[in-house]
């Protein structure tokens, strides 16, 4: 059964690829280079590539179940999904961190202002109320 | 009132000292802030050279985040008026009065200096101006905007418009957008007539392909406009507070 769709090789060495992986995954958590919180999908989804390696019939019964008749095509639709997920949560990322650091940008503009009019012996702040926010 | 001339600059030192000499002649003693987005010529230099006040971004961030950047000034600076005039030199500096006069007696929020309302001075090109119509008739259409013209730089707020503009503005193209945005939070536009030049030194940053790009972008931004609690919650980092020292 096991040999006829993985066959021995090819598992030994997709083991090691996954395990390295893993390794570095949590290399990278405990260097503190990767926050725990982010790598969870990455240690799930090696720990689930880990378990259909070792065991090719999980992925037989998971195929059977949602009726896809090739198990390889059930791993990669299931495996493009997750990393287009993967993809749109990195970009949603990095649009909050631009926003974020555009904000600060513009902090560095204000106070470089006020430190140079201060240094000038002006007074950068009007008296009076400020504005309505 | 204590209006804000906000002068967005990018690469503009060739084009800041013509900028100034009309501000001094059009607006003697008003206060400006020349925003320098990040430019890798002398424009802050040049800038305080001429005797105005430098905000200078440590990076680029475009004329979204630096006309933001000018809102944050007067939001922090008690100034109950703003006004954007571009540091390319194509708004004039004697268009100030009647874009503050709307905010001044009251009656607008918003006040956009917009080309075609008696055609005078530089026109565009045919192309764009199809485009500009077609934003317009978005706006008017999702908004409920009745703008002329609305990729005009040229523009004039009001305290509730600073407050707003400081808290949340848009990025890539935002001058259709910025209109939309006020709008839809209820604030009351107006549009004046304002003459506007072709630029001299330097060339439009909406060129050749970009133009289509840029429509598409713009129209997809009206169309699908932020939902309500953005326009009113913190959608950004709170405008930064601070007292008089």
């Amino acid at each position: 059964m096991t040999h006829d769709i993985l066959p021995r090789v090819v598992q030994l060495v997709s083991l090691g690829v996954l395990a390295l992986l893993l390794g570095w995954v949590l290399r990278l958590v405990r260097s503190s280079r990767l926050p725990l919180r982010e790598s969870l999908p990455w240690l799930l989804s090696t720990l689930a590539a880990l378990a259909v390696t070792a065991f090719p019939g999980l992925l037989v019964q998971a195929a059977r179940v949602v009726g896809v008749q090739v198990p390889s095509n059930a791993l990669f639709g299931a495996a493009i999904v997750y990393l287009i997920a993967n993809v749109l949560h990195l970009t949603v990322t990095a649009s909050q961190t631009a926003q974020r650091s555009r904000r600060l940008a513009q902090e560095c503009a204000l106070l470089r202002a006020e430190v140079e009019a201060l240094k000038a012996g002006r007074v950068p702040l009007p008296p009076g109320p400020g504005p309505a926010a | 009132m204590r209006p804000l001339v906000i002068v967005p600059a990018f690469n503009e030192a060739k084009n800041l000292p013509a900028v100034a000499e009309g501000l001094r002649r059009h607006a003697p003693g008003v206060d400006v802030v020349v925003v320098d987005d990040g430019s890798t010529d002398a424009t802050s230099a040049v800038a305080a050279s001429l005797g105005l006040r430098v905000l200078r971004l440590p990076v680029n961030l475009g004329i979204g985040g630096a006309v933001q950047t000018g809102y944050l000034w007067a939001a922090t600076h008690g100034h109950d008026a703003a006004v954007q005039l571009d540091g390319d030199g194509q708004h004039d500096p004697a268009d100030l009065e009647a874009l503050l006069a709307p905010i001044a007696r009251g009656e607008a929020d918003l006040v956009i200096g917009s080309r075609f309302l008696t055609r005078e001075g530089f026109q565009s090109t045919g192309a764009r101006r199809v485009g500009i119509r077609w934003l317009s008739l978005l706006l008017r259409l999702r908004a409920g905007a009745r703008v002329t013209d609305p990729t005009s730089g040229l523009r004039a707020a009001g305290p509730r418009a600073i407050a707003l503009f400081a808290r949340s503005y848009p990025s890539d193209y935002p001058e259709p957008e910025a209109i939309s945005l006020a709008s839809r939070a209820g604030l009351t536009l107006a549009e004046v007539p304002a003459r506007m030049r072709a630029r001299v030194h330097g060339a439009s940053s909406i060129r050749g392909l970009l133009a289509p790009w840029y429509i598409i972008r713009v129209s997809f931004g009206l169309l699908w406009p932020p939902a309500r609690q953005a326009l009113h919650g913190p959608t950004e980092a709170e405008p930064p507070r601070r007292a008089t020292p």
